[in-house]
């Protein structure tokens, strides 16, 4: 029996979301998981809400890490990287069928330019 | 382009408050990279402002998800257990965690009996001596704008010995009321203990008549009545008088319609207008208060300064503002009035500092001093013990953290312990210091306590429940943190491949136990010299040589109202009548009356003008001596040796030449080798001349100046008092006299009460009594650290032996004899106790040295007692440290190979 998906807040979504798009390359750490965010939400993002938010959703199970190699443009520091896990993709399912199932019936309101 | 650096400060902030070292490496790597790309956009020095801006909030961040732990990222390596762990901190897991301290606590009870009561000690005796400062000396007066009342006296007598503040002459008084502009009142006060007479016993209310005004400037109204009109100040309008709340309570039943009840004071009706509020006893205790009326002459009067003149500062002026204004204004009197006035200065002071006991303040300071270091003493302790437990638990934790328990955890859970720990001693240090209040209360007797303001206010209150949390909130932060940090940085997994038989702890920890266990020693040390030499000063005080014979001698203190003895005469009458019917009483063998007694803390003082001295000498003479009247038989009742001349005699009556007796410190000091007798002196450069007739042995006077002070005695014929004490000195118990006593003096005036009935001893013992209190209270503090500084020196001998016992038995089975082995334990203690009392003696001296400075002459530094202390505190502090090497050294070296 699998366990079922942990909740995720509405900003653990989001973040889930970018990290997806990232799709477990290159860009998949911090920087641009937040210059992601702040294009396609258009609000800023505070750098210190983004790593309580990857340390929680790894702590939920929804990402797994690794530290890449160091590189010379970070001072010789290395980067973390970040996958969605299965559970994360489960999460993401099924907050999106709850936001769905919600706005049922909403569209003429919700998709009114 | 090279790599932008950020600034290395801010960067390194970040990185010690980013715990994770994987997380600390992805942070700040990520904002360096980001870092480059600003510094390419906007230059250099906004790049460092921008990394600034970023770093600070991130470990503000960081920082918080560390200290509360519900948001410290986990480690990836952890197990669930260790999850379910750190979730359990959330909301009901508290309870968990108190559940948990409270059986560790409860596996030790001893050591945790022990940890509490050294609190509940130290704390208590912190709590009391807070709230003895508190009302005595920070807030002894407690009504609106104390901070702007001033107390102004005149400097009669140049280099007088203590401040004499009933010494504003009449006239003085309303030359500065007029004049003054950095005052926005002035009102005056003089003594007045009236006898309350016409009831069933008679009785000395102490009391004050004070300018109507008084209670104004005070901002002080009645809570029934009114007080003193303008008019009511004038002869003839004066028969008024207003109640303490205390009085009112105590002699009238707290009834309203005790406003407009005829009173007899002093033999003179006078009607009661008004009771003022509870605790309202300015200035001294007063019980009650009638207006001064002065006549035209009185209020002329330059020459007899007796009142007490208090002022409230005009808005915006300061204490200072007064002093020039009043030293201004006293410079011009003594140009104008130069017969009077001339050399008479003025002090102003605040009011608190005017009122206040000067003794109190030195007292407390010595008190506190010693109640801090008792606490010092006691955290130590504590910590030493705790250091002890924690090391016994060391392989505890090394379980706990190898299965994923996080420091943060075990930190807390220490702290958590502690706080238990300081929580239970601060509910038994306030219900010691509860019973402590009580008998400070009942200490003192009444009339040393009439003296010292505050005392009404002396109670557990808020303020020390709250000094007294915040102490302990203190001690517990300081005795769980040592501890709890060394036990943190445990070894884990790695402590546990070490094995969890018993060894000596780390040497590090070691050491700190040493350093805590030798800085008790010095501490107590310390404490133990300065109540041996302040327990050796009393006992001089109290015990010591005083020049006359305080056993088989009973004293009645009285005071006789103005009215009908403002007539000198009648006041000779009194005093003959008195001593007739009692030397008539059985037992009595011999009687006299003086107008004070030795250690009764009543004796005058004056200038001593020789004869023959020039005008110059006369002016810049600061010679002072007490001033006694006595009756002949004076120095027989008393036993005071005489050394050479005549006793006085029924001859030197009223009308004869004026006569005085000397003391043989008088003798020595201001007659430079010369025979005194036969030469003349005065006591006021107006004075009669008087002629010594002789020489007595020199009576210590009171502790407060403990030595032989020059002193003149008159023939209270030729300068009778209204105060005054009767002697008797008795072949019985001087207690079965007493009822002879009130006898003769009903004999003579059955309306006179007495305000003291007492034997000599007793008298004394009052004298001392605050004095005498203050040398328990520190006795006390001392034997508590002592006790403290043994528990620790044992514990740790103990709790070493114990560690040690294997390898006590490596050693015994190899050979070593129990004596050696002994040995090794008590070297330690030598090295421990050899350095503490190192520290110890010169703290010891030092504090020696500020004691003698601060308590007036009762202390003087002695080598013998800090040598004795030295020698006492080593003996003990060696048995200590060598019981527990003796039993490591005698046990079954195969036993003790097989313990665990």
């Amino acid at each position: 029996m699998t366990p079922p998906p942990p909740y995720v807040g509405e900003f653990e979504y989001s973040v889930l979301l970018a990290v997806l798009h990232m799709d477990g390359g290159d860009e998949a750490y911090a920087v641009p998981v937040r210059a992601l965010l702040e294009a396609r939400t258009g609000r800023p993002v505070a750098r210190g809400a983004l790593y309580t938010a990857l340390e929680r959703l790894e702590t939920k199970g929804c990402l797994r890490s690794r530290m890449g190699d160091p590189t010379a443009e970070r001072g010789g520091k290395a980067r973390r990287y970040f996958t969605v896990t299965p559970l994360g993709v489960r999460a993401l399912k099924t907050m999106h069928a709850s936001l769905a199932n919600l706005s049922r019936g909403l569209e003429a309101v919700l998709e009114q330019p | 382009m090279p790599m932008p650096l950020p600034p290395p400060f801010a960067e390194r902030l970040l990185r010690a408050s980013v715990r994770d070292p994987e997380w600390r490496e992805a942070v700040s790597g990520d904002l360096r990279e980001e870092l480059a790309a600003v510094a390419a956009a906007r230059g250099a020095a906004a790049a460092a402002r921008w990394y600034w801006r970023q770093a600070v909030p991130l470990a503000a961040r960081f920082t918080v998800s560390r200290l509360v732990p519900a948001f410290t990222p986990p480690r990836r390596r952890r197990v669930t257990v260790a999850q379910i762990e750190r979730t359990s901190l959330l909301g009901a897991g508290w309870s968990r965690e108190f559940r948990h301290a409270w059986r560790a606590l409860g596996q030790r009870p001893a050591l945790s009996a022990v940890i509490v009561s050294t609190l509940a000690f130290a704390l208590a005796a912190n709590a009391v001596v807070f709230t003895l400062a508190d009302a005595l000396y920070l807030r002894p007066f407690r009504f609106a704008d104390v901070d702007r009342l001033i107390l102004v006296t005149s400097d009669t007598t140049a280099g007088a010995l203590y401040l004499d503040r009933e010494s504003v002459a009449p006239a003085d008084f309303r030359d500065w009321r007029d004049a003054a502009t950095t005052v926005s009142a002035l009102a005056a006060a003089e003594f007045w203990d009236p006898n309350l007479s016409g009831i069933d016993v008679p009785e000395q209310l102490p009391g004050f008549r004070v300018t109507p005004g008084f209670f104004e400037l005070l901002g002080a109204a009645p809570v029934l009545g009114r007080t003193f009109q303008a008019d009511e100040g004038r002869p003839g309008g004066h028969r008024v008088v207003l109640l303490s709340h205390a009085a009112w309570q105590r002699r009238f039943g707290g009834g309203a319609d005790v406003v407009g009840r005829l009173l007899r004071l002093d033999g003179e009706p006078y009607e009661v207008i008004g009771v003022m509020p509870p605790r309202f006893r300015i200035p001294y205790g007063a019980d009650v208060w009638t207006p001064i009326a002065f006549d035209d002459a009185r209020w002329q009067d330059r020459k007899t300064g007796n009142l007490m003149t208090l002022a409230r500062l005009a808005p915006g002026r300061s204490l200072t503002d007064a002093r020039q204004e009043f030293a201004a204004v006293s410079a011009r009197l003594a140009a104008e009035h130069p017969e009077t006035n001339r050399g008479r200065g003025v002090t102003v002071l605040s009011f608190a500092r005017g009122l206040g006991d000067d003794a109190v303040g030195p007292l407390l300071a010595v008190w506190q001093a010693a109640a801090l270091l008792v606490l010092v003493v006691a955290c130590a302790n504590i910590a030493n013990l705790l250091l002890a437990r924690a090391t016994e638990r060391q392989p505890e934790f090394d379980i706990r953290l190898a299965l994923g328990a996080g420091r943060t955890r075990l930190v807390l859970q220490l702290l958590i312990e502690g706080a238990c720990l300081a929580a239970i001693g601060v509910a038994a240090g306030a219900g010691l210091t509860v019973v402590a209040m009580q008998s400070a209360r009942t200490m003192l007797p009444p009339s040393v306590i009439r003296f010292v303001p505050g005392y009404e206010y002396l109670q557990f209150d808020v303020a020390s429940l709250a000094a007294m949390a915040g102490l302990g909130a203190a001690a517990t932060m300081i005795f769980s943190l040592l501890p709890a940090l060394q036990a943190s940085r445990g070894a884990g997994a790695a402590g546990l491949a070490r094995g969890t038989r018993a060894t000596t702890a780390s040497a590090g920890k070691q050491w700190v136990r040493s350093v805590l266990a030798g800085a008790q020693v010095a501490l107590s040390l310390a404490l133990v010299v300065a109540a041996a030499l302040i327990v050796g000063g009393v006992r001089r005080a109290a015990e010591g040589a005083m020049g006359f014979d305080k056993q088989q001698l009973m004293t009645a203190e009285l005071n006789l109202p103005e009215h009908p003895y403002g007539d000198l005469s009648r006041r000779r009458e009194f005093v003959a009548t008195t001593l007739r019917a009692l030397s008539a009483e059985p037992g009595v063998q011999s009687v006299a009356v003086a107008n004070t007694v030795p250690y009764a803390g009543g004796y005058s003082q004056r200038p001593f003008l020789r004869e023959g001295a020039t005008e110059a000498d006369a002016r810049n003479d600061t010679r002072t001596t007490d001033l006694v009247r006595i009756t002949p038989g004076f120095f027989d009742t008393m036993r005071v040796r005489f050394v050479s001349g005549r006793p006085f005699g029924d001859g030197d009556g009223a009308e004869a030449p004026p006569v005085a007796l000397v003391s043989r410190a008088l003798a020595e000091r201001f007659f430079d080798g010369v025979d005194p007798i036969g030469r003349r002196f005065r006591l006021a450069a107006d004075g009669e001349w008087i002629t010594v007739v002789g020489v007595v042995d020199d009576v210590i006077q009171d502790w407060l100046s403990g030595q032989r002070r020059p002193t003149v005695y008159r023939p209270f014929a030729q300068d009778p008092t209204l105060h005054m004490s009767v002697l008797a000195r008795t072949s019985i118990a001087p207690d079965s006299v007493a009822g002879g006593m009130r006898r003769a003096i009903a004999a003579a005036d059955a309306d006179q009460p007495i305000l003291k009935l007492a034997p000599m001893t007793q008298v004394v013992t009052d004298r001392l009594s605050g004095i005498d209190y203050f040398a328990d209270v520190l006795t006390a503090m001392s034997a508590l650290a002592l006790l403290l500084a043994l528990t620790g020196m044992y514990s740790l001998m103990a709790y070493l032996a114990a560690r040690r016992t294997q390898e006590v038995g490596v050693r015994l089975a190899l050979g070593a004899t129990p004596r050696q082995v002994t040995w090794l334990g008590v070297s330690r203690t030598l090295g421990i106790t050899a350095g503490g009392l190192t520290l110890g003696a010169v703290l010891a001296v030092a504090v020696s040295r500020v004691m003698q400075s601060t308590l007036f002459g009762l202390v003087t530094p002695n080598p013998v007692v800090i040598v004795a202390s030295v020698a006492g505190l080593a003996c003990i502090a060696l048995a200590a440290g060598y019981l527990p090497a003796r039993k490591a050294a005698g046990q079954d070296p195969w036993a003790a190979l097989r313990t665990e």
